[in-house]
């Protein structure tokens, strides 16, 4: 898992890697889990809006209603 | 790094642009306290959420793909040829400028030791994208869903913006060769395409309930707290210092650059290598600031917020040429740009039904034109580059800086990656039912089960006595 396992053989090599973070090699894999990350965060949270907002207009509130849910603070 | 000197100046540089992110970053608070203020008491919430939200949204994209595309497109493609690699194609598998240098899977996208600049440098770009896209944000408060949104901040602040930088403002860009194109501090990469792009949005998306009476007069929807709005544009203002200073490359040897043998010059340089200097553009910025400011006071007659608008507006109508003007011309050009982006604000609202909520169209499209064609005419006959001069059309040395080649430029920034993107993206939303929240909801208010549950529990807090 860990790419460097002693610095001072590392920094000491005739040539030393750049690429220091865990799991060289496997940088595609991540960045697909990013995307995915990414799509299922965009088609849940477009649903969960879609969903809210419906509900808010089946109500049918007046543009000043909002005023009497001004919190007392 | 294994001399002191190279290791310095590295070291220098990534911390130069490592402040300049941190600066930056007061222009999203900035804009995110702006909107805020801009926007009613019943829309505050959602209207914070969703600047905030093109914070991640652009962020990741610009990973996956945004930066990958400024690299990858100086050439067009197929436009005009490369001067490193000579193709006028991608350069696919590697060879710097090729779009192999910010694959996200490419070794430098990461911690590496070889490398301390490719890190900050695509931070200081990814702010630019974030700026891009809260400057649409502005003017489509109130009625547009997060959703779209979401996918419009990524259009404009992770494709199209990164397709103008990738043609205009890379030291390999066709835009310059062929046209002769500079815009040193963005007026058009950044501002004109992103005005362009929201009033291509808002000409689809419309205005808000009650923004025009019935005979089709527009009504003034003022700023409900003036006090953030003001806090808001000083904090922008503030980090627009930052997006200055990111602009440049702080300290460059153009002699070998440029290949003059045997000559050692270091300087500080635009994005295009061409010399100027920190402590010059300071001047200027804070001259078209100063500009600005007296214009937009001068011409809405005090009104605070065209007066702190009119200061944005004038920074952005003299950006093009700020690292060359005067301060005097950037006084004067900064003036001249803000008056006429008030001016076009208020015509195209009442001719076309435009309600661009916080006037970006204006300070940042029209401005920004504006500017880009004052600079082709006051930078008529500078290089475009310092790699070479040559005619314009022809794409294989560098044309210089002239009118025709601006006003084309502008078209290219305002018209064809603003406006007709963002036009052709709002239609296919609004054709799918996603662009624009329920007329019942946006009377009721964004906010307003938010608030009435935050009523709820603060009645039964107060009324509890355990």
């Amino acid at each position: 898992m860990a790419t460097v396992t002693n610095w001072i053989d590392h920094l000491s090599a005739s040539e030393v890697a750049g690429q220091v973070y865990p799991m060289v090699g496997s940088e595609m894999w991540w960045v697909l889990a990013g995307i995915i990350y990414w799509l299922a965060w965009t088609v849940s949270t477009a649903n969960g809006e879609a969903e809210e907002q419906e509900k808010l207009a089946r109500k049918k509130h007046g543009p000043n209603d909002y005023k009497s849910n001004i919190a007392e603070w | 790094m294994d001399n002191e000197l190279g290791a310095l100046t590295t070291i220098f540089t990534e911390f130069y642009y490592w402040m300049t992110v941190v600066l930056m970053f007061l222009i999203h608070v900035g804009f995110c306290m702006y909107e805020v203020g801009a926007s009613r008491y019943k829309h505050h919430q959602h209207t914070l959420m969703k600047n905030t939200l093109l914070i991640p949204l652009v962020t990741i994209t610009w990973f996956f793909f945004g930066w990958w595309i400024y690299w990858a497109f100086p050439t067009g493609p197929g436009i005009a040829p490369s001067i490193m690699t000579e193709s006028t194609g991608l350069v696919l598998g590697g060879g710097f400028g090729a779009n192999e240098l910010a694959n996200p899977t490419n070794a430098l996208m990461a911690v590496n030791l070889g490398d301390h600049i490719m890190g900050v440098f695509w931070a200081a770009f990814l702010l630019f994208s974030w700026t891009a896209a809260s400057i649409v944000s502005g003017a489509v408060i109130e009625r547009i869903t997060t959703f779209a949104f979401g996918i419009l901040a990524i259009a404009i602040g992770s494709v199209f913006w990164s397709i103008d930088a990738s043609w205009g403002w890379h030291f390999d860009g066709w835009m310059l060769k062929m046209l002769g194109y500079h815009d040193a501090y963005a007026s058009g990469v950044i501002h004109a395409i992103c005005g362009g792009f929201a009033l291509g949005v808002l000409a689809v998306l419309g205005p808000r309930i009650g923004k025009f009476s019935s005979s089709g007069e527009p009504r003034n929807i003022g700023p409900r707290n003036p006090w953030l709005v003001c806090i808001g544009l000083f904090l922008i203002y503030t980090g627009f210092w930052g997006f200055y200073a990111a602009c440049n490359i702080p300290i460059f040897d153009l002699g070998p650059e440029y290949g003059m043998e045997g000559v050692t010059y270091f300087t500080a340089t635009n994005i295009y290598v061409t010399p100027t200097t920190l402590s010059g553009i300071t001047m200027n910025f804070l001259l078209s600031l100063a500009g600005g400011l007296l214009a937009g006071y001068w011409i809405s007659k005090g009104d605070p917020f065209w007066t702190y608008s009119g200061g944005l507006a004038g920074i952005i109508a003299a950006s093009a040429g700020n690292d060359l003007y005067h301060p005097m011309q950037s006084l004067i050009i900064a003036g001249v740009g803000t008056a006429i982006a008030y001016k076009l604000h208020y015509w195209v609202e009442r001719t076309f039904k435009i309600d661009d909520a916080v006037g970006a169209v204006a300070v940042h499209g029209y401005a920004g034109v504006v500017g880009l064609v004052i600079c082709g005419f006051v930078l008529w006959g500078y290089p475009s580059s310092g790699y070479g001069v040559g005619s314009m059309w022809v794409g294989t040395d560098y044309a210089p800086i002239n009118p025709l080649g601006m006003i084309i430029g502008a078209i290219i920034m305002f018209g064809v990656l603003g406006f007709l993107p963002g036009w052709i993206l709002a239609k296919i939303l609004h054709g799918m039912g996603k662009l624009r929240i329920p007329r019942d909801v946006e009377l009721a208010g964004l906010d307003y089960n938010i608030m009435e549950q935050a009523r709820k529990d603060e009645r039964a807090v107060a009324s509890s006595n355990r």
